[in-house]
């Protein structure tokens, strides 16, 4: 039996090969894919959308709808992670467990006691607790701010270099996780809680549908960002460059809130009480 | 100017190997971490530095703002990597790692 899926590996590996050699080489101007589209996109992008990186203007305005539906795939990955692991009823433990920053002494406190959860001289202890770490600590508060203004960096400079909405908003996300790690779930919850990540996720996404919907609203076809020529002020090309901006904002906020949205479920295995 | 700079990546390449057997050759965790952390931050110290001086060595002023990126690079990177490898390290303490000790030779007790 094993031979036998061996030699149907080799077998189809070796077809594989075969149908390799057929392939156009490297950079060919003579293959299909060099001839009809490339040379329009290679041409026209910076006549089109004023757009100096032909990859963004791709990927945002020409093939928008591509980009929309990544988008909703993105969205609903989030939402795939909410249902299969967020555990809704949430059971209180029979005790938690508090220290008093100042003496260092703990309490234990049943069930039904009063909990000194909004002062600041008490720190919940749950199972994943570690002592406050000092230098992790400082040196993550000190990099959070410089990732999230790469981040904002990215997005905005999607135009002119590397970069876009799902780079920066990936970038942007890593910061708050990065916060949630170096604190814990519960402090990052009360900054960012599960409800605002959920409402920015989709959010990003009407974002980048209403911007399609308006543009039809404005007498053009879906996601023709010339529409927005009258409502921005500015020519038509200068519009389809806008409307890229507007749409990657979308797409960044859409990403950064999926991110954190989908740490939050598998770091507390969906129930959010604790966790990193 | 390209000539120290190729130097600084040569240097900084023999640093990133020593990292790579040292990672591959050590006995255990805590003392695998030891190359990982230093000999990467010293490599890349060299490398960009050669990079740096590279970029700048026509000493233009976008040049040397481009070099001055790369320093920057480096400095996040001294930043982060130690607490990179103290942060793993901490974990391994606290997961109940034990420090590695010489296995005993046989017939001896």
């Amino acid at each position: 039996m094993r031979a036998l899926g061996l030699a149907t590996v080799f077998c189809f590996g070796a077809i594989l090969f075969y149908i390799s050699f057929d392939f156009p080489g490297w950079g060919d101007e003579n293959s299909p894919a060099s001839q009809h589209v490339s040379p329009y996109y290679i041409e026209h992008t910076m006549d089109d959308t004023s757009v100096p990186n032909i990859v963004t203007a791709i990927l945002a305005d020409y093939r928008g709808y591509d980009t929309l539906f990544e988008t909703a795939v993105i969205f609903s990955a989030g939402l795939a992670c909410f249902f299969l692991l967020r555990i809704p009823e949430r059971q209180a433990p029979p005790a938690r467990f508090y220290r008093h920053l100042a003496t260092g002494i703990t309490f234990r406190i049943e069930k039904g006691g009063r909990l000194p959860e909004d002062t600041d001289e008490f720190e919940r202890i749950d199972s994943v607790w570690v002592p406050y770490d000092v230098i992790i600590g400082m040196t993550c508060r000190l990099v959070v701010p410089f990732i999230q203004l790469f981040a904002l960096y990215v997005i905005a400079h999607g135009h002119h270099s590397p970069g876009g909405g799902f780079q920066g908003g990936v970038i942007f996300g890593a910061a708050i996780i990065l916060f949630a790690i170096s604190n814990n779930l519960r402090r990052t919850l009360k900054r960012m809680s599960e409800k605002t990540s959920a409402l920015l996720g989709s959010l990003g996404v009407l974002i980048y549908a209403g911007t399609g919907i308006l543009c039809m609203v404005l007498g053009a076809g879906f996601l023709n960002y010339s529409a927005l020529a009258s409502l921005l002020g500015v020519d038509p090309v200068s519009a389809r460059s806008h409307g890229i901006l507007i749409v990657e904002i979308g797409v960044g906020i859409a990403v950064t809130a999926v991110m954190v949205w989908i740490y939050y479920n598998l770091s507390s295995a969906g129930r959010q009480d604790e966790g990193l | 100017m390209t000539l120290v700079a190729a130097i600084f990546i040569v240097l900084g390449l023999f640093f990133f190997t020593g990292g790579s057997i040292g990672i591959l050759r050590f006995p255990d965790f805590f003392s695998r971490l030891h190359p990982a952390g230093k000999l990467d931050s010293m490599g890349l110290l060299m490398t960009l530095a050669g990079m740096a001086l590279y970029t700048a060595r026509d000493l233009s002023l976008p040049a040397i703002l481009t070099a001055l990126k790369i320093l920057l690079i480096v400095v996040f990177v001294f930043i982060t990597s130690p607490t990179a490898t103290h942060a793993i390290l901490d974990a391994g303490v606290r997961a109940g790692l034990g420090p590695w000790t010489a296995p005993k030779k046989k017939g001896t007790r």
